[in-house]
């Protein structure tokens, strides 16, 4: 699981809107500090657990999930923002120890 | 008011427009409210023809993002937030608010003329750091499937010639990063001759000092302008001592990087040794 071309991307959110479902899209808005990817990176998560792209794995990979996760759910977008503290990073040994801003965005589907 | 059933139709009038630009290999900007009072989540499309589609619900707020657009694209930013007050003060309303802007492009397409050792190389290096590719030769048996399983690299044997190989590879020349590694210099002559014509966004080509001197000499004998040939890059990649064809087809790759990215090609410790 790897980055995703925009096309690639694209194409995916049209047929899953085509398809009347809804998927949630995690783009890197801002980033503060050392991070594991760069802004504008995206992956989606589709309602039937299916998942594509990465915004940067381990550090907050399980947070950001998550989020996902409630916003099928819930239907409600918004930016979330996910500290990596040195203290943390460290202990892990993680290269990050920024600050990454992410807009978990849901994308609704019609048929 | 909007309703849910809106909502999905400008997600679809916005997948839609997205394609678009990305299909004719154009340049767009995609901007979303991130953070604000309201219309979270609505996007606003801006092509570089003026088209746009979507809204973020506010006219005057549409008319202010339309107006910031060329800031961002001049940046080089993939994706960058603003706050609102940073580029329309005078919308009280939004001051605090955030719109995500997105650079809505097709990802960089390296064309590299000349599957040899280095262009085989570099055609795989570009692969991987999730470039579109095309290789291209003229000798129909160095651009077969059994040479490079990788299906994503695109292979065109140049049989009516170099110049109309390129020419339908290169279409306006945009976002296009073209190597010139053909096995001599009479080919190299022949493929940027084709590529000027196009004006990419990168274009390098192989040989020493001297021997691309001559190319380009003949090339300003054929009018073409000095302006022109000076952003040629030959000879072609960064200076990082490359002796082996992948070490060459890596220096190359980095130029283009650099290119594409704003880099400046230093070293990102030199600042130690400057400061002693």
């Amino acid at each position: 699981m790897g980055t995703i071309s925009q096309i690639e991307l694209y194409r995916l959110i049209a047929a899953a809107h085509a398809r009347g479902e809804r998927v949630v899209v995690a783009t890197v808005a801002h980033t503060r500090g050392s991070t594991p990817q760069r802004r504008g990176a995206k992956m989606l998560f589709f309602a039937d657990g299916e998942v594509a792209g990465t915004v940067g794995g381990g550090c907050i990979e399980a947070e950001v999930w998550a989020e996902a996760r409630a916003a099928l759910r819930t239907g409600r977008s918004a930016l979330h923002k996910f500290s990596l503290t040195a203290d943390e990073a460290s202990e892990e040994g993680m290269v990050c120890g920024g600050t990454m801003e992410i807009f978990i965005d849901v994308w609704d589907g019609k048929p | 008011m909007s309703s849910a059933s809106d909502h999905r139709d400008a997600a679809r009038q916005i997948i839609a427009a997205i394609a678009r630009v990305l299909d004719a290999g154009a340049l767009g900007t995609l901007v979303t409210i991130v953070d604000g009072p309201h219309n979270v989540g609505a996007k606003l499309l801006i092509e570089q023809t003026g088209t746009r589609t979507g809204t973020t619900n506010d006219a005057a707020l549409d008319e202010a993002i339309a107006a910031h657009v060329q800031t961002f694209l001049n940046s080089h930013a993939e994706a960058q937030t603003f706050k609102v007050e940073e580029f329309a003060p005078e919308l009280n309303d939004w001051r605090d608010a955030r719109m995500l802007f997105e650079r809505i492009e097709p990802e960089p397409h390296v064309v590299v003329c000349g599957a040899g050792h280095v262009g085989a190389a570099l055609a795989r290096l570009a692969h991987l750091v999730g470039y579109r590719v095309t290789l291209i030769d003229d000798r129909a048996d160095f651009v077969t499937r059994a040479r490079f399983p990788e299906t994503e690299i695109e292979l065109v044997a140049a049989h009516e010639g170099w110049a109309s190989a390129l020419q339908s590879v290169l279409g306006t020349g945009r976002g296009r990063y073209v190597a010139v590694v053909t096995r001599g210099h009479n080919e190299d002559e022949e493929c940027l001759r084709a590529v000027l014509a196009a004006r990419p966004d990168y274009v390098g080509m192989i040989g020493s000092r001297r021997r691309t001197n001559i190319v380009l000499a003949r090339l300003r004998e054929d009018g073409n302008g000095d302006e022109l040939l000076r952003a040629v890059r030959a000879p072609i990649g960064l200076d990082i001592g490359a002796v082996a064809p992948e070490e060459v087809a890596l220096a190359i790759l980095a130029e283009i990087i650099a290119t594409r990215r704003g880099g400046t090609c230093a070293p990102l410790s030199a600042w130690r040794r400057e400061r002693d």
